[in-house]
């Protein structure tokens, strides 16, 4: 039940979002001045600040009064054995092409210091429209004791959209993902389980460019608002209440490198059913740290890491039969590094992992996505090779064509809980492993 | 003694000359590569003037301060009133907010002489 609940949210939390030729056509800058490789998301120092300054930032002449951007995303899908169901209504078991999203945003400065982040995305998979990432600021510049900080409010529909680094579940590796895939249980809440489908509202300070503090809280949404955006109404989420966010992070830009250390937490209780009077209470804590080196800025090498551990109240899907205790946890973690050669080759290299108490009624077997040993225990690595030829200040058609191609492969040595066998119908680890083609354009 | 001292005097002038001469000459080069690492992201040299963040460097030695038509600047880098000549540009580059205070600039500043006597002479190319 629970692994059917968050990889629902999951799913839909995995829309890609990225850089946005709006923000360059705003700002007269090129891609590469705010993503490492030219195309995003990953931010450089630069891209931080402007994304924390409200995407306000620029005075270029041709800018446009509607800060309109899109992109698409076609993928080609191998997994090392076929899947016992088509992937997906209209597609195959195996070795789908797909027109994985397309994507409409309104991204840039609206009005004076107040700007913003708004996707609507079609999935191909799904064949349907619905609300993606939406972040919208107002932020200022201001003087304090003397130093810089800015000092913004967010309102956005996922916990850490809103974040400018990239090591928290919304922007890090892989920026592009097979939605074709047997997806793995025992991710946190944090990472995309309330994604589309609450908002919340932070306030944040950076202080003297390192110090970096954000708090607030996020509230579902109402069925009705949720069906107009796109989202199926049984994957409304009752967050009962407000949960709470906080985050800070040091960073310091030094030799033409940067750096940061982070602080993440999540409280939130969930209803999974308004039935039972009881909750499930789930606490995120994550640290998070990066490197950035950026030297003359063609070449770049990033490192970003996170790790969350969620302790789990789960009384509701306890008394409701869903598991065998109330008391779970998770720990997750992702790290990856990447280089970029001339910022239009990049090699990336990542690992993944998820580990949990056992329970086999919360992980109960289950053809392709079900457990075993009721274990959301899973690891792997993923490589990742791609070209961006465009993005750079005198790219051709800069910075309306903006194109990757990549090459990537995801191995798993262990899923849902082991690495033979893990479903109990005799599927392995290994036959989730995954090679995915994908061709990423925006304008 | 007077010959001796007008020897070491001789020897030290020349160990000066050896010392300085070499490190007074600025490289493009270099300078390109300072510029990519601290300028690039808000600074354009192309030709076709344009302006990013920041105003556009093209032809920027000689120039008069706050002169680029289509560039919002500040208050205070408008009431500047001078030519961008190498003595003014190395005095902004080391500390922008000390030079034109009130300025829009956010940069900290280079605070390597060489560096910026490079960084000068590939702008002073940049025409």
């Amino acid at each position: 039940m629970l692994s059917t609940f968050v990889g629902l949210l999951l799913t839909l939390g995995s829309g890609a979002a990225h850089a946005l030729p709006s923000f360059a056509r705003q700002t007269g800058e090129e891609c590469v001045a705010c993503h490492v490789g030219g195309i995003g998301p990953q931010l450089t120092p630069h891209g931080q600040k402007f994304k924390m300054g409200g995407y306000t930032d620029g005075n270029a002449k041709d800018q446009y009064w509607v800060p309109f951007s899109g992109q698409g995303i076609v993928t080609f899908t191998h997994t090392d054995k076929k899947q016992p169901e088509d992937a997906a209504d209209t597609f195959n078991k195996n070795d789908n092409l797909a027109f994985q999203e397309g994507s409409l945003f309104l991204a840039g400065r609206y009005y004076g210091d107040f700007g913003g982040f708004v996707q609507e995305t079609y999935s191909g998979v799904d064949h349907l429209w619905s609300w993606d990432n939406v972040d919208l600021r107002y932020a200022r510049t201001l003087q304090l004791g003397g130093k810089d900080t800015i000092l913004g409010l967010s309102l956005n529909n996922s916990p850490t959209t809103q974040d400018p680094f990239n090591t928290l579940p919304a922007w890090n590796f892989p920026y592009v993902s097979s939605d074709l895939t047997p997806g793995f249980d025992g991710e946190p809440l944090l990472a995309g389980g309330l994604g589309q489908v609450s908002a919340g509202l932070t306030a944040y300070g950076f202080f003297d460019n390192w110090l970096y503090a954000e708090a607030g809280a996020y509230h579902d949404l109402g069925k009705q608002f949720l069906h107009r955006l796109g989202v199926a109404p049984d994957d409304r989420v009752d967050t009962s209440g407000l949960s709470p966010y906080f985050r800070v992070a040091a960073t310091k830009e030094f030799n033409h490198q940067s750096a940061s250390v982070g602080l993440v937490m999540l409280d939130s209780d969930i209803r999974p059913d308004p039935t039972l009077g009881s909750k499930d209470k789930y606490r995120d804590f994550g640290v998070d740290a990066s490197w950035q080196y950026l030297g003359t800025r063609r070449n770049m090498f990033a490192v970003n890491a996170r790790y969350i551990h969620e302790k789990q109240t789960l009384h509701a899907t306890f008394e409701g039969g869903g598991a065998d205790s109330a008391k779970q946890h998770v720990n997750e973690y992702n790290l990856n590094g990447s280089y970029y050669w001339q910022n239009t080759v990049g090699f990336t290299l990542g690992l993944f992992g998820t580990s949990g108490k056992r329970d086999n009624t919360l992980y109960a077997p289950e053809d392709l996505d079900g457990s075993r040993t009721g274990k959301p225990d899973s690891r792997g690595e993923i490589f990742q090779i791609d070209w961006t030829p465009f993005g750079k200040e005198d790219s051709w058609m800069a910075p309306w064509a903006n194109l990757r191609l990549g090459l990537q492969y995801m191995a798993y040595d262990k899923f849902n809980g082991s690495m033979n066998n893990y479903d109990g119908a005799g599927r392995d680890a290994s036959d989730n492993n995954t090679l995915m083609g994908f061709l990423w354009f925006a304008f | 003694m007077v010959r001796i001292l007008r020897r070491l005097r001789t020897i030290a002038a020349t160990a000066a000359l050896i010392c300085v001469v070499p490190a007074a000459i600025a490289d493009a080069e270099k300078g390109a590569d300072s510029f990519d690492s601290n300028c690039a992201e808000c600074h354009s040299v192309s030709p076709k003037l344009k302006n990013k963040k920041g105003p556009t460097l093209f032809g920027i030695v000689g120039r008069k301060s706050a002169s680029i038509g289509d560039y919002e600047y500040s208050d205070a880098m408008k009431a500047a009133g001078y030519a961008w000549d190498t003595g003014h540009l190395d005095a902004y580059i080391a500390a922008p907010k000390k030079a034109v205070p009130g300025g829009k600039m956010k940069f900290d500043g280079v605070p390597d002489d060489a560096e910026r006597r490079d960084l000068i002479e590939f702008l002073s190319q940049q025409k």
